[in-house]
């Protein structure tokens, strides 16, 4: 027996040794490792459901509602609930008009994911479809209503080419913010895109304390370590833009494509911005489905274009006043110097065309303006060449974004530098010549067109057009929206004031070209252009040959206020066409100031 | 016909009887905690088991082990039958025939309940054989055939598990009775030239999966690296103190795979901590050392042998279940003697302990009977 015993000693050892490694490892894993290990615990456990902030609201100057939130009642099934699923579905289907074989499909394809996560059913049922289940939801297990907003728009489609729409957080979005929730809804164009930070707030979160299956457990044994977070709602957007003002520039334009832009002189807000055709933002709310979606990216009107920001446009005579600004300028030309208008002006070989077949005689630049004579801007512009002009028209801001936050294009402000760039050939004379009067290479945004016009009126000040005033938080902390201008004008105040005469002119003198615009009370300076088609593919029907209307504006003529500017594509003759629609706005926008200051006197 | 000597009771093993009832009420309040959220099924039928068990062991320990090795074979015998029984009449449950219903409420595993019977028929085997030399190949043949039968009915079920433990047990049992240096080099040979065609031809999938999954358990976190890293997860989360009792989050949100059975280690060590991990092996420890202290006290080669035995059957269920609860063994289906929820375990396990009280009892020979009980 005594080998026996020290056979048990060496197995006493083996023993010793064994649980000495046993409690090395647990030693190990609960203390040297614990905290890290109490970190799995935690994510095991804890789930993190996003509490989504509610989306600003976007309001117009007086604080009118452009896009709003609305309650959405949505209709969830929990799988694991579910104890009967056939009457389920038939109930189902029967208030929400779907087959039954459809909603089992549904809840059954969530299920496969997740028992215990809600499949979503249907979204934004109507009243009538709400109190129907909940009328009977204590004999629907597993049924819930989850309230979720939606973006609403009580003017329809007022004002969609610049309120823009929202969709599904795209994989770049994501990456670019991960602040985003994966399933949410984001600004893609328009204020809704640029001021997206603003209006969408901060999400919150709840923690839920989840079994090993992911369902919610209701034990109080982990509550406490559990943390909430309220969601912040976003800021509510208040844009420069008047309700009234826009549905009036709306109704103008009534089926005509093109746009129409009305500004403050004095401080670039955007008063309106009427842009056709157009598109309906509601069709995005819910995540715009594909078949709606082709149709508007295949559309050969391009709906999702706004014209007043992104159309690019020859600008035929509203543009002379860039040339007569730097001619004066630069001493190029006296502006009571008298150029004879025979009705062509004769370049070499090349013979350049006046409107006015006839010709207009001698014209000094007033009258030149007034009656919109080619042939006195082909003179000047030969005198001033291509250098110069181009940088003037850089001054009034042509060839680079205005800055107004929303999607908008350059245009072009062509140059001997571009045209080299662009095209490997050098500058032409006769180029120069037809830039003067906006034609050739010069494209511009109607944008473009009404900030040089609120320039000129408001004394040499480039503007930055400015769509939002301020943003307002849920708070009710206000924050103001100051956009600098982009500059002065190169140009003294004698040269704009006798162009702002000559405008004045063009809707009030005899021979002016802008007649269409003359109102009675109030003095409106203005002018015409009628732009030979060279941008936006023309097909070969009728309308399409013809040119584009322009007519850009300001008023009162003696203490500018407002500046207007109407592009109608296809429209034909600036003065027959776009004269009267900017009538029209301007007198809105003064009846509409009569009518709020007798309000505010009552 | 039982005889009592008053010594009897004067030399029972009160501090491993208390032991082993300090671990019935641990493994009782460790299974409340384990499953309460789920009913107390689980709960009741283990108290009504350790109930049956600590009775089979008081009277197992007054058994006297003449008669233990008397008919050791016998039980054997019958174990094999049971074994054989289980084979054809066995409830399927997931993949294996393990079980055997009793009446409407209980089921046992005889595969667990086996391994008694082989440790007393191998403690037999050696106690006419053994003459102090070195077993060669040819000497071992009985005690690897009386391991190969039972081993052979077990792995038919499948229950690797316990056939894993039955080879550590009768493995630990031969090496202790001494075999030549040779044949253990032999023995290593032969394992690592068979463990290639084992690994190819003869494990299962999830087997090697199981393995694999030891290796580098992050590989597969959602299946079959699942149960190992949740394990850890728990234990290791507990901490020195622990997170309490019934606090466990691991435990209470049911993120460990079979807690009450296989990883019932795991709750204890999520709720109990370092502490209560550490107080739970040193337990063990105290209890196998009681064991050994018994063989060394033994006075035939049966008792010590027995005694071994059921000491290594303890030491291997510690080891291998504590091992692959904490990530330092591949996951195997074997349960921890006196923690796990189980009724044929804890039966096994209470009645290796019996058969221990009872040898250490008789450590004085008995002169004559001194009461005798009809």
């Amino acid at each position: 027996m005594q080998d026996f015993r020290n056979r048990l000693v060496i197995a006493t050892v083996i023993l010793g040794i064994a649980f000495l490694g046993l409690v090395s490892r647990l030693w190990f894993l609960q203390v040297l490792k614990a905290d890290e290990f109490e970190a799995f615990s935690r994510d095991n456990r804890i789930r993190i459901e996003r509490v989504p902030a509610s989306r600003g609201r976007i309001l117009d100057r007086y604080g009118r509602e452009l896009v709003v939130n609305r309650p959405s009642f949505d209709v969830y099934v929990l799988p694991e609930d579910v104890d009967d699923m056939p009457a389920l579905s038939v109930n189902l289907s029967r208030v929400l008009n779907e087959d039954p074989a459809k909603i089992v499909q549904k809840i059954k394809q969530a299920s496969r994911r997740n028992r215990f996560k809600p499949a979503l059913v249907a979204q934004d049922i109507n009243r009538d479809q709400l109190a129907y289940i909940e009328a009977r939801r204590s004999s629907l297990p597993g049924l819930t209503i989850e309230v979720n907003n939606l973006r609403q728009y009580p003017h329809g489609v007022m004002g969609a080419s610049f309120l823009g729409y929202i969709g599904k957080v795209s994989e770049a979005e994501l990456l670019a913010n991960p602040e985003l929730s994966s399933n949410g809804l984001v600004g893609k164009t328009g204020v809704e895109k640029t001021w997206e930070q603003s209006l969408r707030g901060k999400d919150g979160f709840t923690q839920k304390v989840t079994d090993a299956l992911g369902r919610e457990v209701k034990s109080n044994l982990f509550q406490k370590d559990l943390v909430n977070r309220q969601s912040v709602p976003g800021n509510d957007v208040v844009m420069s833009v008047d309700i009234d003002l826009q549905k009036a520039a709306e109704d103008a334009l009534g089926e005509e494509f093109g746009a129409i832009i009305a500004v403050n002189v004095r401080n670039g807000e955007v008063l309106a911005l009427a842009s056709k055709p157009s598109f309906d933002p509601a069709d995005f709310v819910k995540g715009i489905d594909s078949k709606t979606w082709s149709k508007l990216m295949n559309d050969k009107d391009f709906p999702l274009v706004s014209r007043a920001t992104q159309g690019l446009y020859a600008p035929g005579s509203v543009f002379k006043m860039v040339p007569a600004a730097a001619a004066m300028k630069e001493g190029a030309i006296h502006p009571d110097t008298l150029v004879h208008c025979p009705g062509y002006y004769r370049l070499g070989s090349h013979v350049y065309r006046c409107w006015k077949r006839g010709g207009h005689g001698w014209m000094n630049m007033r009258e030149a303006i007034v009656q919109s004579c080619d042939v006195y801007f082909y003179k000047l512009a030969d005198k001033l060449g291509i250098d110069r002009i181009s940088r003037y028209m850089n001054f009034f801001g042509f060839g680079s974004p205005t800055g107004i936050g929303i999607e908008e294009r350059a245009g072009v402000a062509p140059s001997r530098e571009w045209k080299l760039e662009k095209f490997k050939k050098p500058w032409y004379k006769g180029e120069t010549i037809v830039s003067a009067i906006g034609q050739g290479y010069v494209s511009v945004t109607p944008l473009q067109i009404v900030m040089m016009t609120a320039a000129i009126a408001n004394g040499g000040t480039l503007l930055t057009p400015n769509l939002v005033i301020k943003e307002v938080a849920f708070s009710g902390e206000t924050r103001l929206n100051n956009v600098p201008p982009k500059g002065e004008l190169p140009v003294d105040k004698v040269t704009l004031a006798l162009i702002r005469d000559a405008m004045t002119g063009v809707v009030n003198g005899p021979g002016g070209t802008g007649h269409g615009a003359r109102l009675e009370n109030v003095t409106v300076a203005g002018k015409t252009g009628t732009a030979q088609v060279v941008s936006l593919d023309s097909q070969s029907s009728d309308k399409a040959h013809k040119d584009h209307a322009w007519f850009t504006s300001f008023a009162p003529a003696e203490t500018p206020e407002i500046a207007v500017t109407v592009l109608i594509e296809h429209g034909g003759k600036g003065g027959a066409v776009a004269a009267p629609i900017a009538k029209k706005i301007i007198e809105t926008y003064f009846q509409l100031k009569k009518e709020r200051k007798a309000n505010d006197n009552v | 016909m039982i005889m009592f000597d008053r010594r009897l009771l004067q030399s029972f093993g009160w501090s491993l009887f208390l032991m082993t009832l300090a671990f019935a009420a641990l493994s009782l309040m460790n299974l409340y905690s384990a499953s309460y959220q789920t009913g107390l099924g689980y709960f009741k039928k283990q108290a009504m088991w350790v109930c049956i068990g600590i009775f089979a062991m008081i009277v197992v320990s007054f058994l006297n082990n003449k008669l233990i090795k008397q008919y050791a074979l016998y039980i054997y015998g019958f174990s094999l039958l049971l074994l054989l029984f289980v084979l054809v009449f066995g409830k399927e449950v997931s993949g294996s025939r393990s079980w055997i219903t009793i009446g409407s409420f209980a089921t046992i595993q005889p595969s667990e309940l086996a391994k008694i019977p082989i440790i007393l028929a191998i403690a037999r085997f050696y106690d006419n054989d053994y003459e102090g030399v070195p077993y060669g190949l040819l000497d071992l043949i009985k005690p690897v055939l009386l391991t190969a039968l039972p081993l052979t009915l077990v792995m038919l079920q499948p229950d690797l598990g316990t056939a894993l433990t039955m080879v550590l047990i009768s493995g630990s049992m031969i090496l202790f009775m001494g075999v030549e240096k040779k044949l253990i080099f032999l023995v290593l040979a032969v394992v690592i030239g068979f463990s290639y065609p084992a690994w190819r031809f003869f494990l299962k999938p999830y087997q090697k999966d199981r393995i694999k999954t030891f290796l580098e358990p992050s590989k597969d976190p959602l299946d079959s690296g699942y149960n190992a890293i949740q394990s850890q997860i728990a234990v290791g989360s507990g901490g020195f103190m622990g997170k309490g009792f019934m606090s466990g989050s691991q435990t209470q949100l049911r993120f460990i795979p079979a807690q009450q059975t296989d990883f019932a280690f795991s709750v204890l060590a999520e709720e109990w901590g370092f502490l209560g991990g550490f107080m739970a092996l040193l337990l063990y420890f105290m209890i196998i050392l009681w064991i050994l202290d018994t063989a060394s006290r033994a006075k035939d080669k049966f008792s010590v042998l027995t005694c071994f035995g059921i000491a290594a059957m303890y030491f291997w269920h510690v080891v291998v279940n504590v091992g692959m609860v904490i990530g330092l063994l591949p996951i195997a289906g074997v349960p921890l003697m006196l923690l796990s929820y189980g009724g044929s375990s804890s039966l096994t396990a209470l009645i290796g302990i019996g058969v221990v009280l009872g040898i250490r009892m008789r450590k004085f020979p008995i002169q004559g009977p001194a009461v005798e009980l009809r």
